[in-house]
């Protein structure tokens, strides 16, 4: 969205006020043709088309630079606030005798026929031609101020929308978070067995085990709230899960994580690579009966940030390859969609020789 | 003799804490075993022959459920059938079927006021069996007085109703088999199958001609037959119930079924025998 933006570029108001004052060019002259070709039918004289092409065209055009210079250099944009009919009533009136005159001048230097003097100017049928003028004026702002109209509602609605989806985005983002920071009661209850048992048969070790649950339910209960965090910490969290998990399967599993200084800092969305950790244990080696190993490594890579969470365990049997990976995984995407677009991706292959891999790659953002 | 106890449980601390405790609350209470997943439980169970069964439930390669399912289907021989305790972590949905099979289950974190109580019924049961108190059904085999248990017939009675139905199937039941034969695909008649039998990721379709490989899992299969004539026997197996001719037990006590058309003996775990009862 950010991106989308950025890449047009900006309007300024006065490329704006130029625009519509190009676009009720073009009303004026459509009008003007109009306008010609119904007095042509009404003096019954089709010679003349042209020339009254040609003049009305002329008159068209002066009307709408007076109109549109004061109503667009002095009344403001139309775009944000609606200019009151009264002002742009009492500027026709003005405008009409004037634009009249100034087009027949100017009509008449085109087509080499003179133009009428000021003095000898005001005669009843040209009276009858401002009038006409005047009408024809009033028909095309109630166009154009109808045409504004219909603008200002679709921009009001447009940014009533973009208003709508931020804080939906906001909240999809919020409730996707809430989703991976949530502990499996069976998980939690678990440990629990087995912290009480140590504490019964090797206290020391009880004592190490409680600790490492404070870090994991602090990073988990505390990402509902965050939304980004260190990789230092989020490798902290991690190294805390499996120190759990290592206690509750024994020797069935040995653990590996991998964080070069240099990316100690790095930046990450809160609670994204726990569940990738998590899929692995709970599906690849918890219920394999030899269990395995697991294997936690980031790395730099261009401008971009790759982890690989490998493990050792079942793999991806048939129903995991082809729905991508489940419900973690499709939530991980879903987040990684929402917050990078295209410039994010995740990942799940089978592993060299036995096992699975996932590698998320993502913008490089240092602290 | 000692009451001798088996645990199964995939982790370890737990494992040794189950046993301490027990042994705290039973002091002459025998650990013969501590089995680290459901397949290594089955086979240790068979070997020993303990009186009692402390099963987890979530434990790598079979559940604590399916270890005592295929226990039941090979228990055999003088040995009383052990009694057996679930051990389960806080999980609503197993906790509310068992409730509802009235099994008995302890919940880990395990308290030991629970675990106690759990001991004095179990103590109860062992001498209970011991001395063969009147009302002892049948051992698996139904081979009654011979060292069985009133128990077992509750856990058949509790386990089935733990099974689950199957689910009606999506596309409609199955008229035909379409088995590969080498390079040809036969097509068989579904009243023409004897009975359906699980083997590794294939199903075996045996008929009065012959047999015939399919590619599916039996619990696939099952919804897509028609219930009234095709029922599941055991584990691994489902007949065609107008080709069996009869049902008898054999020398060990276990219920077998002859049928018309094939030569073998089909087993029936004793989750099963209730089908062939006499009316």
């Amino acid at each position: 969205m950010t991106a989308l933006t950025h890449s047009l570029p900006r309007c300024t108001p006065g490329d704006r006020r130029l625009r519509r004052f190009l676009d009720d060019l073009g009303m004026s002259i459509i009008l003007s043709a109009w306008a010609a070709v119904l007095i042509t039918l009404a003096t019954g004289n089709p010679a003349e088309l042209y020339q009254q092409l040609v003049y009305s065209a002329c008159i068209g055009v002066t009307a709408v630079v007076i109109i549109d210079g004061v109503r667009l250099g002095l009344l403001g944009d139309p775009a944000r606030r609606a200019h009151r009919p009264v002002a742009i009533l009492a500027l026709a009136v003005l405008t009409a005798p004037v634009a009249h005159y100034c087009g027949l001048v100017i009509g008449g230097a085109i087509l080499g026929q003179g133009s009428p003097s000021l003095s000898g100017y005001p005669t009843r049928p040209q009276l009858h031609m401002i009038l006409f003028t005047l009408i024809a004026i009033g028909a095309m702002f109630l166009i154009i101020m109808n045409r504004e109209r219909m603008q200002r509602i679709e921009a009001e609605h447009g940014e009533a929308r973009t208003r709508a989806e931020a804080v939906e985005r906001q909240a999809v983002q919020a409730q996707l978070r809430l989703l991976q920071a949530q502990i499996e009661p069976h998980m939690l209850f678990n440990t629990l067995a087995n912290l009480q048992g140590l504490i019964a048969i090797d206290p020391a070790r009880a004592g190490r085990m409680l600790d490492q649950l404070i870090q994991y339910l602090r990073a988990t209960l505390g990402a509902t709230r965050a939304e980004n965090t260190l990789l230092a910490d989020e490798f902290g969290a991690i190294d805390a899960y499996l120190g759990l998990m290592a206690v509750r399967m024994g020797e069935r599993l040995s653990y590996r994580c991998v964080l070069p200084d240099a990316l100690r800092t790095a930046r990450l969305p809160a609670m994204l690579l726990q569940p990738l950790v998590e899929n692995a244990i709970i599906h690849g080696l918890e219920p394999k009966i030899d269990g395995g190993a697991i294997t936690i490594e980031a790395r730099a890579h261009g401008g971009a940030l790759e982890i690989l969470v490998s493990d050792s365990g079942l793999g991806l049997d048939d129903t995991r390859a082809s729905q991508g990976g489940g419900v973690g995984i499709a939530t991980t995407r879903e987040r990684l969609r929402a917050l990078y677009g295209e410039r994010a991706s995740l990942t799940l292959s089978p592993g060299h020789q036995h096992g699975a891999v996932a590698r998320l790659v993502l913008p490089l953002e240092q602290a | 003799m000692n009451p001798r106890a088996l645990i199964a449980e995939d982790e370890p601390v737990l494992a040794a804490v189950l046993a301490r405790t027990l042994q705290g609350l039973w002091p002459g209470l025998e650990i013969a075993a501590i089995a680290p997943n459901g397949t290594a439980a089955v086979e240790q169970a068979l070997a020993l022959r303990p009186d009692m069964l402390f099963l987890d439930i979530r434990m790598p390669g079979q559940t604590g459920l399916e270890a005592a399912e295929e226990l039941l289907e090979r228990w055999d021989g003088p040995a009383p059938f052990p009694q057996i305790v679930f051990v389960t972590a806080y999980d609503d949905y197993a906790v509310q079927a068992f409730d509802t099979a009235a099994l008995d289950y302890v919940l880990k974190p395990v308290s030991e006021a629970r675990l106690a109580r759990t001991v004095e019924r179990l103590r109860a049961r062992l001498a209970g069996v011991a001395a063969g108190a009147p009302g002892n059904g049948a051992g698996p085999g139904g081979n009654g007085g011979n060292g069985g248990d009133g128990g077992l017939a509750r856990l058949v009675e509790q386990m089935r109703a733990l099974l689950p139905a199957p689910a009606p199937a999506p596309a409609g039941q199955l008229s035909v088999i379409r088995a590969a034969v080498g390079n040809t695909v036969r097509m068989i008649p579904v009243e023409d199958v004897v009975f359906f039998q699980a083997l590794d990721k294939y199903v075996n379709v045996a008929t009065a001609e012959g047999d015939a490989l399919i590619r599916l899992a039996l619990r696939e299969l099952l919804p897509q037959l028609d219930g009234a004539r095709f029922c599941q026997v055991s584990r691994g197996s489902i007949v065609n119930m107008r080709h069996v001719a009869s049902a008898s037990r054999d020398d060990t006590g276990k219920l077998t079924l002859a049928l018309r058309g094939r030569s073998e003996r089909l087993r029936v775990s004793p989750l099963f025998a209730h089908l062939f009862r006499q009316m």
